[in-house]
């Protein structure tokens, strides 16, 4: 335990001395709310009038509520992963500056090794993505707070949850690159593409039926749901409260994919939570499968 | 003196290219051991493939009494390297470094503590522990980097070129270093290096030429199979020199005569009195030992 503990005080330790590396994971998601305030919010804003009967009048402080926990849950949704992914090149960075044949040619234990790697993205993911949380809560007091302390903590709890699941995604995809070019494009790449497949940037309800039934393949899909249940629930509540019918709020709850659906099945939040910890464990246990192979494979 | 490492018909290939031919040599228990050959004639494949970094194609490789098939864990315990760039982390401390890299072979706590005053006394680090590695200087980096490969008290310290671009007096610092671990720890020194000054230090020498032992021995031994000896003359005339009809190259103030060996070198002074009044006798230096062997100058191979 105490060279797990000591490798992975390392890992964390290069990843918060690395101004680069460290300074990019924690702009990012203050970077996405200004432009999701500044460009997004408006959009939003319109789609839920347009989508509330014209018989109804509406404070603006429950669509500012409305607009505010989109553009949380999507911030977070995103952040995540980009941050997992960021921290988490630091093992490709071993492997390109030629540090981790410094590590590997001790008598050290692959799989501890890749689990010193794991828990110190981990860790610096929750830190990161729990500092956004509390920023994008402070924001919500501003635009319109219907939250819970129930819904605050199930917020945390699906931000762990997310940096679970995005430390495991990276760990898989890091583990085949092995230079600075390779980390720059997947960067890039997941940076573009991830908000596009997890429902962040546009709901998965404004997809294809096609294009929906693929990502609902997809754990990342739920992870968006969650945080979209649990910084919407009480700003939904409050509507219903207000008089609006639930059928027009059950249909804005679709249309932002708080419902999410499974080959036409709503997907439940236990379902939801259950199929992101499973992910998890397949995608760690796969991590870890692959560095044992790797070791195995270089020994012999 | 017995065998540490002992390794026979090793073989490596890159594609169509032989990094490593059918390479076999024996290092023993305690000695400084040399392994020449310019780049890329096989010496990192060698010692990757003793480090377990690289998988050999065929041969076999005894560390320390352990087949390298047979497990490598205990291989990893007994070698300590110092690779040729350094691979410790820039952004940490020195403390921190070697913290790391302690725990790897489970040295932690106290013992690490105790491990590393030992380790700064010998190499002179004690107000280095807090400087950020990356803020080092080269020849502090090295110490460093000594330092980590000593950590788990090896018994083989494998040196990758551990003097290259490093100031005299860093240099001779390591020098003392590599004296006393061999001296008083009778620990095994297996060392590339491009400065032949530093090779002839050495107990035994293996010259590695495209992936095959070129020659090998000591570097007394090499230099009597590979090189002549030199006379330098002093105050002499020309013409005299002429008429010895042997090779000779004129300097400022000396003629270097090229002989055979010593005792060619001894008969023409006794046969000559009158002209050997003011000379000396040097031995080939390694430098013409690895012309010699390889027709390659170790700057040219670079």
């Amino acid at each position: 335990m105490n060279i797990l503990f000591t490798l992975t005080k390392r890992n964390v330790k290069l990843f918060f001395k690395d101004k680069g590396m460290f300074f990019t994971s924690l702009v990012t998601p203050a970077i996405l709310l200004v432009l999701y305030v500044t460009f997004l919010g408006n959009l939003y804003r319109d789609t839920f009038l347009s989508q509330i009967p014209a018989s109804f009048q509406i404070s603006d402080k429950i669509i500012n509520g409305l607009v505010g926990g989109q553009l949380v849950s999507s911030i977070l949704a995103v952040s995540c992963i980009t941050v997992a992914f960021c921290s988490n090149f630091l093992m490709v960075q071993d492997k390109a500056n030629g540090t981790a044949k410094d590590l590997t040619i001790s008598p050290v234990k692959s799989h501890i090794l890749s689990l010193s790697y794991y828990i110190a993205t981990l860790i610096s993911t929750i830190l990161i993505c729990a500092s956004a949380l509390i920023i994008c809560l402070i924001y919500l007091t501003f635009a319109g707070w219907y939250l819970t302390f129930s819904h605050v903590i199930l917020l945390f709890v699906d931000v762990f949850l997310l940096s679970f699941l995005g430390t495991a995604i990276s760990s898989v995809i890091n583990f085949f690159l092995s230079t600075q070019g390779q980390i720059s494009a997947v960067g890039t790449i997941i940076s573009a593409g991830y908000g596009f497949i997890c429902g962040a940037y546009m709901p998965i309800y404004s997809f294809g039926d096609g294009l929906q039934k693929v990502v609902s393949l997809l754990p990342g899909t739920y992870g968006t749901s969650l945080l979209r249940n649990h910084a919407m629930q009480g700003v939904f509540s409050e509507m219903v409260n207000v008089g609006i019918p639930t059928d027009a709020v059950e249909q804005m709850k679709n249309s932002v994919d708080c419902n999410v659906f499974f080959f036409g099945n709503k997907v439940e939040i236990s379902s939801m939570y259950i199929f992101i910890s499973v992910t998890v464990i397949a995608l760690v246990g796969i991590y870890i499968m692959l560095n044992a192979l790797k070791s195995k494979k270089a020994s012999k | 003196m017995e065998n540490i490492i002992e390794i026979s018909n090793l073989n490596k290939s890159f594609g169509d290219v032989h990094a490593v031919s059918d390479l076999s040599f024996i290092v023993k228990k305690g000695e400084l051991f040399a392994f020449l050959g310019v780049n890329g004639a096989g010496k990192s494949t060698t010692i990757n493939i003793m480090c377990t970094q690289l998988k050999k194609d065929s041969g076999k490789i005894i560390i320390d009494g352990c087949d390298l098939d047979k497990g490598s864990d205990k291989i990893k315990r007994r070698l300590g390297v110092v690779f040729q760039a350094s691979v410790l982390d820039n952004a940490l401390s020195v403390y921190d470094n070697l913290e790391s890299r302690a725990a790897l072979y489970g040295i932690t706590g106290d013992a690490f503590k105790k491990r590393l005053d030992e380790l700064s006394t010998l190499l002179k680090f004690k107000d280095l522990l807090k400087r950020t590695f990356g803020k080092l200087s080269g020849g502090q980096k090295r110490r460093i980097d000594i330092a980590r490969a000593l950590i788990h008290q090896p018994k083989i310290l494998v040196l990758d070129e551990p003097t290259t671009g490093l100031d005299p007096q860093t240099r001779k610092l390591i020098w003392d270093v590599i004296y006393e671990l061999k001296e008083n720890q009778q620990m095994t020194v297996f060392l590339t290096t491009h400065y032949m000054e530093e090779a002839s230090e050495a107990d035994y020498v293996v010259i590695l030429d495209n992936g095959k032992v070129s020659a090998k021995g000591t570097p007394h031994e090499l230099k009597t199979s590979y090189t002549g000896d030199y006379i330098t003359l002093y105050n002499a005339c020309e013409d005299n020199v002429k008429s010895l009809n042997l090779p000779y190259e004129k300097t400022k103030d000396s003629y270097k005569i090229s002989v055979s060996s010593t005792k060619e070198a001894t008969d023409i002074i006794l046969k000559n009195p009158a002209l050997f009044t003011d000379y000396e006798i040097t031995k080939g230096k390694m430098d013409d030992v690895f012309l010699s062997v390889t027709g390659k100058s170790l700057t040219e191979g670079n």
